[in-house]
C-alpha cells in the first residue's frame, strides 16, 4: 500500500558501502562487524542519570532483504538535544523515520525489537499510527512547504485535527512562528503563498509547522543540509532556543553543528550504534578510535 | 613517413559527410513543423473564412443574357467555362426562387451576358420557407373574401378604405352573384398608393406583422405543448390506476406478527451493533469484537431491508370503487383541458388566418411572377408574415451591410432552425450541445478523478496496476461508434428499460431473499478477511495475511456481482414509467442522459490519465510532510495532493469536455436527432429532461451537409456551423489554459 510514497523514499534507504574502503587503517569495530563478532555500543555513564522519553530496545530494521539497523539500543534523554552522526548510509535517517513510523510507507519494511515512547511500544498493533505521529514533529532535509498560504501551512496540523476557531488558529500560528523566529519576517504576508519564501525561511516555516501542535519529540532530518551558511546559523540558533521546550533528535552530517547544538551525540556506523555520550565527551575524548577518526574527519 | 601523413590536398578531400552536418536535419525538422502549422492554420483560415462569409451581404445583379432573359442573382465564384471554346469564364449566381421551380444556383457563361446592372430597388427577401427570393416589392395588400347580403353595401372597385395598416384601395378580383341577390367577392385592399410606395408601406407593415406573428407563435410553442403534456400525464395516470386495479395482489409475504418480530429484532441488532462498535478500541486488535460488530451491522441492514419491503400494508392495488372515483376525476379534468386546448388552437388558427391575409407581391423579372403563398397556390402572393428580412443590398452602405451581417449572425445564434435547419438559427442545437457537455462532465470528472486517486495513491504499484493502465490507454483508442453501440445496448435498452419497467423477469421472492442472505454472509466474510489481511506493523505478511487478502478480493468481488444481480432482479420494483409503455418509453430509449453517460465513458480515459499525471507531478516531499504532521492518507490527498494537482485535473476535465463536445458518431446511436421541438432543457418542470432527445452541433453539420433537400444552398450554413463548433471547442481549450495559469499563479510555481 505504498503507492507514490514508496518510490521516492526507497532512494534514501540504499545501504551505502562507500565508507568502507576509505578507512584502511582498520577500525576494530569494522573488523568486528565484518567478522560477525558480537559488538556492544560504548554508552557513556553520564546518560544513565538522564530521564528518558524515547527508547529503542535491540531494534532492527530490514528493507526487504537488506538490513539497515542492527540491534540498536539507545535512549533519548527528555528535554535534551541529541544528535545522530555517522557516515552516509549508516542508518541514522532510518532510525529517525522508524520513530514516527514513516517507514511504514515503504513497501517491504520489517522490524524487530521495540521502540518505546513514554514506555509504550510504538509498533504494537494497538497503536494508532496517526495519533503517534501527532505526538512527534518532523522536519525534513529539504524544506517541504505545502502549496498554500503561510498561515495555512503553519496551522495545518491543527486543521487536520478539525480545529476551526479562527482565534485559536491565529494564536497558535503566531506562537509557532515566533518560536521559529519567522514571525517578524512574515507577519504582514501570512495570506501569501509559502512557496514565495526563501529556502531558509521555508525551513523555519516547516519547523513552525512541526511545533505548532506541541509535539513531545521533534525529529530533525538534516534540516540544514539544503541551506546556505547564514540560514544554517539561524536554524541552529533556533534549535538551541526550542530545545528548552522540546526533546530534539537531530540527524546531521555536520560535525560542528552536532557539537554546537546538541547535548548528546550518538555515532552510528554500518547500521549499529557505536558510541553514545555527551557531545562534549564524544567530540573531545571519544572512547573508541573509530569515533575519533570520524569526528576529526579522517574517514566518513 | 610519406605514406602515413597524406599530403595536405588529400587530407582536405576527407570532407565531413553530409549526415554529420547539422543543417539538413534542421531544415527537415523545421520543414515538418512548418508543414504542420500550415495545415492547422489552413484549416482554421478555411473554416473562419467560409463560415464567416455566409452572412455577408452580396450585391444583387440584374443580368440580361443575349437571348433576352433577365434574372436577378447574387454573384458568387467564377471559373473557366467548360463549354466555351474561347476560353471565357463562367460565373455562379445564387438565384433563389426555388418555389418557382428553378434551382437555387445557376452557372452563366460570361460570353452569354449582354448586360449586368445593379438596380437599387432589387431586394433579397429571406423567407421562412423555400429560401431566398430575389425580386422587387410591387404591392402590399390585404386579401379578403367577402360575402355580401342583398341589402349590404358593397365596396366598389377602386374605392378608398381604411384598414389596420392605413388607407388602401379596393381592387375587386372575382365576384360571383348569389341566388339571394347578394354576392361573394374576393377583394384585394392595396395599401398605400400601390407600387410607388410599396417599399415604404412594407417597411411599416412588416414589423407589426412580425410582432403579431411572434405572439401567435408564443402561444403555439408554449401554451399548446404544456396543455398537451398535461393531458398526456393525466392519461398515464389513468392507465397507472387501471393497472393497479387489475394487478393481482400477492399481498405482503410476512404476516403482521412476523413483521413486528422482524422489526423488533432489527432494532435490537442495530442498537447492539452500535454498542459493540463503541467497545472496539482504536488500533488493530480486537478482531473478534470487530467481526461481531460487523455481523450485527450486516444483520441490521438485512433486517431493515426486510422491514421496508415487506411491511403489512404493502401491495399497491386499489379497490375498484376508489379507482372508478379517481378515473372519473381524471376524465373530468382531462375534458376541461381538452376543451381549453381546443379553444387555444382555435384562437391560434383564427389569428393566423387573419394575419395571413396581409400579403406582399414580390416580383421577379424573368417571367414577372411573384413569390407565391405556397407552391400549390402560385396565384396568391406570399404572406408578409412569411418574410424574415428584406435586404436592398445595392443601396446599402458599408454600415448598413454590417448591420445586416450582424443581424443575420444574431438570428443564427438566437433562433430555432426552420426548414430542416436550412434556415433560421441553431439556438436549440447549441443548447443541446452545451447541456450534453455539462452532463458528461458532471458524470466523468468525479468518477475519473476518484479512480485515478486510487490507482496512484492507494494501490500497490505492480503488475496489476500496470495492466489496468494499459487497459485504460487502450480504452482511449476504441472507435467511438463502439461506445455508441454499447451505450445503446446497455444504457438505453438495459438500464433505461429497467428504470421504465423494472426487472424483465424478477426473481421469486423466496429465492431473492435467499440471495440476500448469501450476500450478507459474503459481505461479512469480506469484512473479516480484510481484518485478517492487515499485517502487524513492521512485520512481514504472514500466510494468514496473504490468504485473507486473496479471500477479501474474492469476497468483495462476488459481493459486488451479487449486488448487481439483486438490484437487477428485485421483485420489489416494477418500473417508474410503466404506464407509458409500450408505445412511449421514457428512459428506455435514446435520450440526452444516456448520451452523456456514453460520452462520459468515452472520455473517462482522458480524465484518468490527466489526473494521474497531475497527481504524480505533486512532489513526494509534501506528501511526507503531511503524513508526518499526523494527517491520514485521505487528509493528505484532500488537503495537499488534490489542490496541488487541481490545475492538471481541470485541464483533463476540459479536454474531456472538448472531446465530448466534438463527438458525433456515438451520439447518432444514443440520442442526437436532426430536429426536436421538445428541448432537453426547458421552462417546465423538472427543467432538465434526461429522457428527451436533443440536437447537437456535430450531428447538425452532418444533417445540413448530407440530409438536406437543397444541399447546395445549405453548404454555407455547414461552414458557419462548423465555425461555431470549432469556436466552442477552442474556447473550452483556452479556458483550460487560463484556469491552469490562474491556479498555478495561486499556488506558486512549484507545481
Amino acid at each position: 500500500m505504498a503507492g507514490a510514497f514508496g518510490q521516492a523514499m526507497g532512494e534514501t534507504v540504499v545501504e551505502s558501502k562507500a565508507g568502507l574502503g576509505s578507512e584502511r587503517r582498520a577500525s576494530k569495530v569494522a573488523e568486528a562487524i565484518r567478522a560477525g563478532e558480537a559488538f556492544r555500543a560504548q554508552v557513556h555513564p553520564e546518560l544513565a542519570d538522564e530521564p528518558e522519553i524515547l527508547r529503542a530496545d535491540t531494534f532492527s530494521l530490514w528493507y526487504g532483504e537488506a538490513r539497515a539497523l542492527y540491534d540498536v539500543t539507545m535512549k533519548l534523554p527528555r528535554g535534551k538535544v541529541t544528535a545522530l552522526i555517522g557516515p552516509s548510509g549508516c542508518g541514522k535517517s532510518t532510525l529517525l523515520r522508524a520513530v514516527n513510523r514513516m517507514n511504514d510507507l515503504v513497501d517491504g519494511v520489517r522490524v524487530e525489537g521495540e521502540i518505546r515512547l513514554e514506555g509504550e511500544s510504538i509498533y504494537d498493533p494497538h497503536v494508532d499510527v496517526i495519533e503517534l505521529r501527532k505526538r512527534l514533529g518532523m522536519v525534513f532535509q529539504k524544506p517541504n512547504p505545502f502549496p498554500m498560504s503561510i498561515f495555512e501551512n503553519v496551522v495545518y496540523p491543527l486543521r487536520i485535527d478539525g480545529e476551526r476557531r479562527k482565534g485559536v488558529l491565529a494564536q497558535a500560528c503566531e506562537r509557532a512562528l515566533r518560536q521559529a523566529a519567522l514571525w517578524d519576517e512574515v507577519k504582514d504576508r501570512l495570506r501569501e503563498s509559502a512557496l514565495g519564501l526563501s529556502g531558509g525561511q521555508q525551513q523555519r516555516l516547516c519547523i513552525a509547522r512541526a511545533i505548532v501542535a506541541d509535539p513531545e519529540v521533534l525529529l530533525l532530518d538534516e534540516p540544514c543540509s539544503a541551506l546556505d551558511p547564514v540560514a544554517t546559523m539561524r536554524i541552529e540558533e533556533l534549535i538551541s532556543e526550542i530545545a528548552e521546550r522540546y526533546t530534539v533528535l537531530i540527524v546531521t552530517h555536520n560535525m560542528q553543528q552536532a557539537a554546537r547544538v546538541s547535548h548528546f551525540t550518538a555515532f552510528m556506523y554500518l547500521g549499529r550504534l557505536v558510541e553514545y555520550g555527551p557531545s562534549e565527551a564524544v567530540f573531545s575524548r571519544p572512547v573508541l578510535p573509530e569515533t575519533e577518526q570520524y569526528v576529526t574527519g579522517r574517514f566518513g | 613517413m610519406r605514406e602515413t601523413v597524406p599530403p595536405t590536398h588529400e587530407r582536405h578531400k576527407r570532407r565531413t559527410p553530409i549526415s554529420a552536418h547539422g543543417e539538413p536535419a534542421v531544415w527537415v525538422t523545421a520543414g515538418a513543423l512548418v508543414l504542420c502549422l500550415a495545415l492547422i492554420l489552413g484549416l482554421l483560415v478555411v473554416i473562419v473564412w467560409r463560415g464567416g462569409s455566409t452572412f455577408v451581404v452580396r450585391p444583387i445583379q440584374e443580368v440580361t443574357l443575349d437571348d433576352g432573359t433577365v434574372f436577378l442573382g447574387l454573384p458568387l465564384e467564377s471559373e473557366d467555362a467548360r463549354d466555351d471554346a474561347d476560353g471565357g469564364e463562367r460565373r455562379r449566381y445564387r438565384v433563389g426562387n426555388r418555389d418557382l421551380g428553378q434551382n437555387s444556383f445557376r452557372w452563366v457563361n460570361d460570353a452569354d451576358v449582354a448586360s449586368v446592372e445593379a438596380p437599387e430597388d432589387a431586394a433579397m427577401v429571406e423567407r421562412r420557407e423555400w429560401g431566398v427570393f430575389l425580386g422587387r416589392i410591387e404591392r402590399v395588400l390585404i386579401v379578403r373574401n367577402m360575402r355580401y347580403g342583398p341589402d349590404d353595401r358593397r365596396v366598389a372597385d377602386g374605392e378608398r378604405v381604411t384598414t389596420d395598416f392605413g388607407p388602401a384601395t379596393v381592387v375587386e378580383v372575382e365576384a360571383e352573384g348569389l341566388e339571394d341577390g347578394g354576392a361573394r367577392v374576393r377583394e384585394q385592399l392595396v395599401l398605400g398608393a400601390g407600387q410607388p410606395d410599396a417599399r415604404e408601406v412594407f417597411e411599416r407593415v412588416h414589423p407589426i406583422v412580425l410582432e403579431r406573428r411572434a405572439a401567435i407563435e408564443r402561444l403555439n410553442s408554449h401554451r399548446v405543448p404544456m396543455l398537451q403534456e398535461r393531458l398526456a400525464r393525466l392519461e398515464w395516470k389513468r392507465r397507472g390506476i387501471e393497472r393497479r386495479v387489475t394487478t393481482e395482489d400477492d399481498g405482503p409475504a410476512l404476516p403482521a406478527w412476523a413483521w413486528t418480530v422482524t422489526l423488533l429484532a432489527t432494532a435490537v441488532t442495530g442498537v447492539g451493533a452500535l454498542r459493540i462498535w463503541r467497545m472496539v478500541p482504536r488500533g488493530g486488535a480486537a478482531r473478534g469484537l470487530r467481526a461481531l460488530g460487523a455481523a450485527a451491522g450486516v444483520a441490521f441492514a438485512v433486517g431493515l431491508l426486510g422491514v421496508v419491503t415487506e411491511h403489512p400494508w404493502s401491495g399497491d392495488s386499489i379497490s375498484p370503487d376508489r379507482a372508478a372515483a379517481l378515473i372519473a376525476d381524471i376524465d373530468e379534468r382531462s375534458a376541461e383541458l381538452s376543451s381549453e386546448l381546443g379553444r387555444v388552437l382555435d384562437e391560434i388558427n383564427t389569428r393566423r388566418d387573419r394575419l395571413e391575409r396581409v400579403r406582399v407581391e414580390i416580383v421577379e423579372p424573368t417571367g414577372g411572377r411573384f413569390s407565391p403563398l405556397s407552391v400549390s397556390e402560385p396565384d396568391a402572393p406570399m404572406a408578409v408574415a412569411g418574410v424574415v428580412r428584406v435586404v436592398h443590398a445595392n443601396e446599402l452602405g458599408v454600415l448598413g451591410k454590417l448591420r445586416v451581417y450582424l443581424a443575420r449572425w444574431w438570428e443564427f445564434l438566437s433562433e430555432r432552425p426552420r426548414a430542416n435547419g436550412a434556415e433560421g438559427g441553431v439556438l436549440p442545437v447549441i443548447m443541446g450541445t452545451v447541456t450534453l457537455t455539462l452532463l458528461l462532465t458532471i458524470a466523468v470528472v468525479p468518477l475519473g478523478v476518484v479512480s485515478a486517486l486510487y490507482l496512484r495513491e492507494y494501490a500497490r504499484q505492480g503488475l496489476v496496476t500496470s495492466l489496468i493502465r494499459i487497459a485504460i490507454n487502450n480504452l482511449a483508442g476504441v472507435p467511438s461508434i463502439v461506445y455508441g453501440m454499447f451505450g445503446l445496448g446497455f444504457f438505453c435498452y438495459g438500464l433505461g428499460g429497467w428504470v421504465d419497467a423494472g426487472p424483465v423477469d424478477a426473481s421469486p421472492r423466496g429465492f431473492w431473499w435467499g440471495m440476500i442472505g448469501l450476500t450478507a454472509v459474503i459481505v461479512l466474510g469480506g469484512v473479516v478477511s480484510v481484518m485478517f489481511a492487515a499485517r502487524r506493523p513492521g512485520r512481514r505478511a504472514t500466510v494468514v495475511n496473504r490468504v485473507a487478502g486473496a479471500a477479501a478480493w474474492v469476497f468483495w468481488l462476488s459481493a459486488a456481482g451479487l449486488a448487481v444481480f439483486l438490484i437487477a432482479n428485485t421483485p420489489y420494483f416494477d418500473g417508474w414509467f410503466t404506464e407509458k409503455l409500450p408505445e412511449r418509453p421514457t428512459f428506455g430509449g435514446r435520450g440526452i442522459l444516456w448520451a452523456s453517460l456514453t460520452l462520459a465513458l468515452l472520455t473517462l480515459p482522458v480524465v484518468i490519465v490527466a489526473t494521474e499525471e497531475a497527481i504524480s507531478a505533486v512532489p513526494n516531499s509534501i506528501r511526507e510532510g503531511s503524513i508526518a504532521s499526523g494527517a491520514s492518507r485521505w487528509q493528505t490527498i484532500r488537503r495537499v495532493v488534490l489542490p496541488g494537482a487541481l490545475p492538471g485535473i481541470m485541464t483533463g476535465a476540459i479536454l474531456a469536455m472538448a472531446r465530448g463536445a466534438g463527438e458525433v458518431a456515438p451520439l447518432m446511436l444514443v440520442g442526437a436527432v436532426n430536429f426536436t421541438q421538445a428541448s432537453p432543457v426547458s421552462l417546465d418542470a423538472p427543467f432538465l429532461h434526461g429522457d428527451r432527445t436533443f440536437m447537437h452541433l456535430g450531428f447538425h453539420i452532418y444533417n445540413l451537409g448530407f440530409q438536406s433537400p437543397d444541399s447546395q444552398a445549405t453548404e454555407p450554413l455547414v461552414w458557419t456551423t462548423t465555425l461555431l463548433l470549432v469556436a466552442i471547442v477552442v474556447s473550452l481549450n483556452l479556458a483550460a489554459v487560463s484556469i491552469r495559469a490562474k491556479l498555478r499563479g495561486k499556488h506558486g510555481a512549484a507545481i
